[in-house]
Order: structure tokens, then C-alpha cells, then sequence
């Protein structure tokens, strides 16, 4: 009966309305905004379609050009040290260690504060004066560092904060998969004498792979849209040192009041995540395709 | 007696009824008006003295008070509407060029030739002149300024200049003389770290972008340059443009530590902690200099004019008040503007701690008697320079590459020169772009 075949659709229907007007309107209207020269004071429709000059326009511009680099030096590092520590202090504290669950609340805790805080708290210790690393650092007779007022000191000054804020969610994420990796494989390695490090780099880590990469990505994305902590701690400064591509994005449209361009920037930044992602959902693929010929070689032999 | 009591009270009642038969108000009465206002220390002090209006008129007024940045991003959705909720919004004196060129603010004309609006009593000669070119007109000079073609937005509402605050007791104490010039407030500014080990000559913001900006441009005016001629042809790096920079680099390195980063809450902390000898800036920071609860110097304070370099020129900025094109209570709007901007209400908010736009209000005794720097202050308003930044609609982005890149003179010991003439060639870019170079 046709009915019955068409019920299924009518459940979906509430799901793929609102998918439609929640995601997908938002963003069409921002594609569509990408190719107007659009001044916040006049109305979408006054607005005088460019084509794609605001794109052309920003690949010639060399703050743009400079705040991608900002970006893409800040999510490099960001994301490679807190893997590093996130999934090093995983492999640590894997164990009954008593206390464990509230260790565990505490690492966790500077995910859970608002970003806009941990920019201030940040910011107060950076203080020049009277800030804790300045006053700390004289006191054993070090020179001041020039955290937020030199370009390479400020830039490092928000990937430690952004690392102090994020790796609590790799910890956690690589924890939860060390805990359900399959204890025989585990067990299996240490009667046959693995080291500690053989069993990290041979069975742990492999076994955890695709949660590894998932948390990646979704450390990347974030990374790419980071705003508010530098937002508080530098506003980008000094000169476009740590302007990263959000903060460029937001002021584009709330300083310069170029709409257009905005939304342009915010497709470029769009693009490279989707790059990515596809890039590592190409790379899972291939991956799984080959353990998958792996099994079946061994299957066959 | 007590029937006597209720006669006289009766034609006492009937003597008010008979001249509020004159009461402009009192179509109006019973409205309720919707204002958009700023958080900003004048509107806190405006907050104090409004219920009366609403005593006096009987119209109702409810304020909707946001952060200035957030309330400008609001502003601007606001305007675009067919009808808007606000009858009367205030705005920084940035956004005249961008919603008098939308048509989004009402000409006042038709309001100040209404004769059941407009109070004869007003005395519009009583406004400081520099505030009503800087934030009230637009359309002569230049487009943006006052001039025979210009015409009345808005009108100048918690305004404010910049003044010269120093530490009167370092200065006794070394017997230093207040500086009158730039090249002595200069001196000083590099004296005090070596008189008074520690302590940073003159705070200043300095931090990236906007605050950079502002700072050079402070010194830009009294140094004798300007961003633009009169042709719109880029000048800021002239002789004037680089001595600006120069005093700009000069007062950063000799500030308190950590002075390259600081924005304008951060530059008047340094001062209210009693780490900066002295203090260049807006007016608006003076009320919580003898607040003791935000403040190490109380009573330690003393004010100036700004320096003089080649000529006299105070900063102008801040706020005023204007009616939005799609107000609704368009005409009881325009009467709490004017009740707000008139000399009796200037007065009450200045002794509630606002910043007043009369002349007459800075000259008062009772206000003088409570904040004593208030005369200074009128002085210093003489010369408030109301051209001392361009207000077009592309200086956003001006604004922000010479703020960037001054800040990299600042911190990473870019050429002066160089730094500007790049500037310069940027701003002619975005200039021609925006189509100032048609008539050339």
C-alpha cells in the first residue's frame, strides 16, 4: 500500500523541516551573502551583488592572509601538544589509583569554565605587574617576559591558555577508550612479555586510532573557530599577531561593517573544515579498507 | 481653619490646573517612550535624574541600557525595520556616518519649527559648539561636519574631551611645573620614572587596534596634522603624522611596565593605582578619580588642558541622542530629548556625576562646588577640536590598519616612517575604493 510506504517520510518530516530551516537556511543565506557588497545599515535586498569579488578581493589582502597563518600556526600547535599531553596523561593515570574520580572531575574542570572567564583569569596572570608569572619569575630573579606585549610571546601566551583549557577533553576521550579496549588483547601482549612501551605503541594506540582521530578533528574545528580567550586576552594584538580568522570574521562585520566580505571569510573557514573533515573521513576509510584486507589475507592463509 | 486650609489649597490646585492648560505636555502624557541607551557612567547619572521627566510630563519612558558595542550592533538591526522600537536612541558619534547616510535619523529641523514642541527657553547658543559640529550635524564640511549646508541629527549627550590629570603631589614634591606644551609634557613623562623609581610617566592606551588609534590620533590634532586635507588626499604620514607616532612611542616607553597592551580601563587603572604620574585622556574618567572604592589618589589629583603642540585641539567623542526614521513617538520623543539636553536637566545629571554639554553647566557654581575640576574642563572644552577624526563611513577599516600597525611601532620597533607610509597607501586603497577620488 502506498500509505504505509509513505509513513516512514511522514515521521521524518518534523527532523528534516527543521534540519532544513535551522542548518541549511543559515547557511545558504550565508552563501548568498557572500556575494553581496552589503553594509550592515541597508537591507539584504539593497544590497549590490558582487559576484565573486569579495572572494578574489580577500585572497589579495594581506591581513586576511596574515590571520590564516595566525590560524593555522595556532590550531597546529594547539591540537599537537594537547594530543601529546591529553593522551600521555590518559596513559598515566589508566589505573585504580584511589581518589581517581575526583582527580578525574578536577582535570576536567577548565573545559567546564566559560571561555570568556578563563580569557580574564588568563590575562590577570600575564598582568605585566602584578600578574602571578611576572611576580613569580622576579622573585627567583628572572627577567619579566613580555607575555601579551610582544608578538611571538603573545601568541604562545594563548596557546598555553587554549592547551590549559582543552586537553582535559583529549584526557578524557582517550581515558573512556583505554578503558574499553579489549582486555584480552591487553592481557594476551603482557604473557607474552610486551613491555610497558611495546604495549603503548603496539596494542593502545593503534586500538584507540579512530577515537584518536575523531577527537582530533573535533579539536581542529574548534581550534579554527576559537574566539572568545583571544578575543578577552590580546584582541589580536599586538599588531595582527594573534588575530586569529573568527576574530578577523567578527570584526569584519561589527568594525568594518563589510557583511559581504564576512560572510566570505566565513565560507573560506568553512571550506578548510569540510576539507578536513573529508580528509580524515577519506583517510578512516582507507585505514579500515586495509586492516580489512589485512583480516582477510590472514583469514586466507 | 481647616476650611480655609482646603480653599487655599483648592485655588492653589485651580491656579496649577490653569497653567497646566499650557502644559505642552500634556497630549503626550500617558505615552510610554522606548530609549536605547549606552552603559556608560553619563547614562548611569541620566538613570538618576529620568523619573522626573515622567513626574513632570506624565509620558513614560523605558530605557534599555546595553554595552556601547553591543548597543550599536543593535542599533543597527533596529534601523533597518519599517517600524522600530526605539523613539530615541543615543549613539557614538561614529555611527552619524553611517545612519545619517542610511536616512535613519530624523532632520530636527521640523521639530525645532515646531512651535507646540520647541521650548522658546531652550537656548541653543548655551551647547558646546565643538560637540554639536562633532556629533549633532552633518552634511557640511567635508560631509560630516558643520558648514553652511549642514544640518541637526542629533544632539550631543554625554560628550566628552580630553584633559590633562596629573599627580599633584609627585609634581610639589619634585617641583615640577605642569606642562603646558608638548614638548614639556613629554619631558616630565620621561622624568618621572627616574624621579620616582617605579612609577610610569603618562598612562596612555596603547593596546592593538582601536586603542592605538586613538592615542596617536589624540596627539595628532595638537601636533598640527590630520589624517586627511581637504581633498581627501592621505597626510597622516607628513611631518605632523611622524612627531605624533613619535610622542605616541615616547609616552609608551616611558609608561608603567606592560603599557603596549593597554586599553583605556587599563591606562586609567595604572592611574587610579598610582602607577602613572599622569593621565591624557577622555573627561568621562574624572568622576571615579575621588571615588575611594576605585581609587588609591584620591584628592591627589589635579587637571589641565590638554598640552598645546603647534595649536590647541582636544579630542571630541562620546555620545548624543538623536530620533530614529522609524521611531513611533517621534514628537514625544523629541521632547524628552529636549528636556534631557536643556539647561536644568544638564545641570541635575552633572551633579549626579555626568558630563555635561552646556557651557553653562561647567560654569555653574553648585556644579563647580561639588567637582571643582569642572571649570578646567569648560576651559579645556574652548578648544575641543571637532574634526580631530575623519567620520566617514570607511574609517572603520582605517581606523583598525592604523591601529594595527601602530602597535607594531610599539611593540616590535617598526619604522615610524615606514609604518605610516604603508598606512598611507592602504588608506589611499580603501579611500578610491569608497569613491573619494570621483572628482579628482
Amino acid at each position: 500500500m502506498n500509505g504505509r510506504r509513505l509513513t516512514p517520510y511522514l515521521f521524518m518530516a518534523p527532523a528534516a523541516f527543521i534540519l532544513g530551516v535551522a542548518l541549511l537556511y543559515p547557511i545558504a543565506y550565508m552563501i548568498y551573502a557572500s556575494f553581496l557588497d552589503w553594509n550592515p545599515s541597508q537591507r539584504i535586498g539593497q544590497a549590490e551583488f558582487v559576484g565573486l569579488r569579495n572572494y578574489t578581493w580577500l585572497l589579495g589582502d594581506a591581513s586576511f592572509r596574515e590571520s590564516l597563518g595566525v590560524t593555522l600556526k595556532f590550531a597546529f600547535f594547539v591540537v599537537s601538544l594537547e594530543m601529546l599531553i591529553g593522551v600521555g596523561l590518559a596513559l598515566l593515570l589508566d589505573r585504580s589509583i584511589r581518589g581517581m574520580t575526583a582527580l578525574r572531575t578536577i582535570f576536567i574542570l577548565p573545559m567546564m569554565i566559560a571561555p570568556i572567564v578563563v580569557g580574564l583569569i588568563w590575562r590577570y596572570m600575564y598582568h605585566p605587574t602584578v600578574g602571578i608569572f611576572n611576580k613569580t619569575l622576579n622573585a627567583i630573579g628572572v627577567e619579566s617576559v613580555p607575555w601579551l606585549s610582544d608578538s611571538f610571546w603573545a601568541l604562545t601566551s594563548i596557546i598555553i591558555a587554549d592547551v590549559w583549557q582543552w586537553t582535559p577533553f583529549i584526557f578524557i576521550l582517550s581515558l573512556a577508550a583505554l578503558q574499553s579496549l579489549p582486555r584480552s588483547a591487553l592481557e594476551a601482549a603482557r604473557i607474552d612479555g610486551a613491555t610497558g612501551w611495546q604495549q603503548i605503541w603496539h596494542i593502545k594506540l593503534p586500538l584507540m586510532m579512530p577515537v584518536l582521530i575523531v577527537t582530533c578533528l573535533l579539536r581542529l574545528i574548534d581550534a579554527f573557530k576559537v574566539l572568545e580567550v583571544v578575543l578577552v586576552m590580546t584582541n589580536g594584538g599586538p599588531g595582527l599577531s594573534t588575530e586569529i580568522l573568527s576574530l578577523r570574521i567578527s570584526r569584519t562585520a561589527s568594525e568594518f561593517r563589510e557583511l559581504g566580505v564576512a560572510a566570505a571569510m566565513s565560507n573560506y573557514l568553512l571550506l578548510m573544515l569540510m576539507l578536513l573533515t573529508v580528509l580524515m573521513f577519506v583517510y578512516s576509510r582507507v585505514s579500515e579498507a586495509r586492516a580489512a584486507r589485512i583480516r582477510q589475507a590472514a583469514e586466507e592463509s | 481653619m481647616n476650611f480655609m486650609k482646603t480653599m487655599a489649597g483648592a485655588a492653589a490646585g485651580l491656579a496649577l490646573a490653569g497653567s497646566a492648560l499650557a502644559n505642552p505636555y500634556e497630549e503626550y502624557a500617558g505615552q510610554t517612550l522606548v530609549v536605547n541607551f549606552p552603559a556608560h557612567p553619563h547614562y548611569d547619572a541620566v538613570m538618576k535624574v529620568l523619573p522626573q521627566f515622567t513626574e513632570e510630563t506624565g509620558i513614560k519612558v523605558e530605557v534599555d541600557q546595553l554595552q556601547y558595542l553591543k548597543m550599536r550592533e543593535k542599533q543597527t538591526l533596529e534601523l533597518t525595520k519599517n517600524r522600530g522600537d526605539y523613539d530615541l536612541i543615543a549613539y557614538v558619534v561614529f555611527s552619524k556616518a553611517d545612519y545619517v547616510y542610511a536616512s535613519q535619523l530624523e532632520n530636527l529641523a521640523r521639530f525645532f519649527m515646531n512651535p507646540k514642541l520647541a521650548n522658546p527657553a531652550y537656548d541653543p547658543d548655551d551647547l558646546i559648539e565643538g560637540y554639536v559640529a562633532n556629533i549633532g550635524v552633518a552634511g557640511g564640511d567635508k560631509g560630516y561636519m558643520d558648514g553652511p549646508t549642514g544640518s541637526l541629527y542629533g544632539i550631543p549627550f554625554g560628550s566628552e574631551t580630553s584633559i590633562l590629570g596629573y599627580r599633584q603631589d609627585i609634581f610639589d614634591k619634585h617641583g615640577l611645573k605642569v606642562p603646558e606644551t608638548y614638548d614639556e609634557m613629554l619631558e616630565i613623562a620621561c622624568q618621572i620614572p627616574e624621579l620616582e623609581p617605579g612609577m610610569g610617566g603618562l598612562s596612555s592606551r596603547a593596546a592593538s587596534g582601536h586603542h592605538a588609534s586613538h592615542a596617536f590620533l589624540l596627539h595628532l590634532a595638537p601636533l598640527g596634522g590630520r589624517i586627511f586635507d581637504d581633498e581627501w588626499n592621505v597626510r597622516v604620514n607628513d611631518e605632523a603624522g611622524v612627531a605624533a607616532a613619535e610622542a605616541l612611542k615616547t609616552i609608551v616607553d616611558c609608561g608603567p611596565e606592560g603599557a603596549q597592551t593597554f586599553g583605556f580601563a587599563e591606562a586609567g587603572a595604572a592611574f587610579l593605582q598610582g602607577d602613572t604620574a599622569m593621565f591624557l585622556d577622555s573627561t568621562v574618567f574624572a568622576g571615579s578619580i575621588n571615588d575611594p572604592a576605585k581609587s588609591k589618589v584620591v584628592g591627589k589629583v589635579g587637571w589641565a588642558p590638554h598640552p598645546m603642540g603647534v595649536r590647541r585641539g582636544s579630542q571630541t567623542g562620546g555620545f548624543g541622542i538623536g530620533i530614529p526614521a522609524n521611531a513611533e513617538n517621534k514628537d514625544a520623543a523629541f521632547l524628552l530629548m529636549q528636556w534631557l539636553t536643556s539647561k536644568e536637566a544638564d545641570k541635575q545629571i552633572a551633579l549626579a556625576g555626568g558630563n555635561p554639554s552646556r557651557y553653562s553647566t561647567h560654569a555653574d557654581a553648585e556644579v563647580n562646588e561639588k567637582f571643582p575640576h569642572m571649570a578646567t574642563f569648560g576651559e579645556a572644552l574652548k578648544y575641543a577640536d571637532p574634526d580631530w577624526r575623519p567620520i566617514i563611513p570607511v574609517w572603520g577599516k582605517i581606523n583598525a590598519d592604523l591601529g594595527t600597525t601602530l602597535s607594531k611601532v610599539l611593540t616590535e620597533d617598526l619604522d615610524i616612517q615606514e609604518a605610516l607610509d604603508g598606512v598611507a597607501e592602504r588608506t589611499a586603497a580603501v579611500m578610491d575604493e569608497a569613491g573619494y577620488n570621483t572628482w579628482k
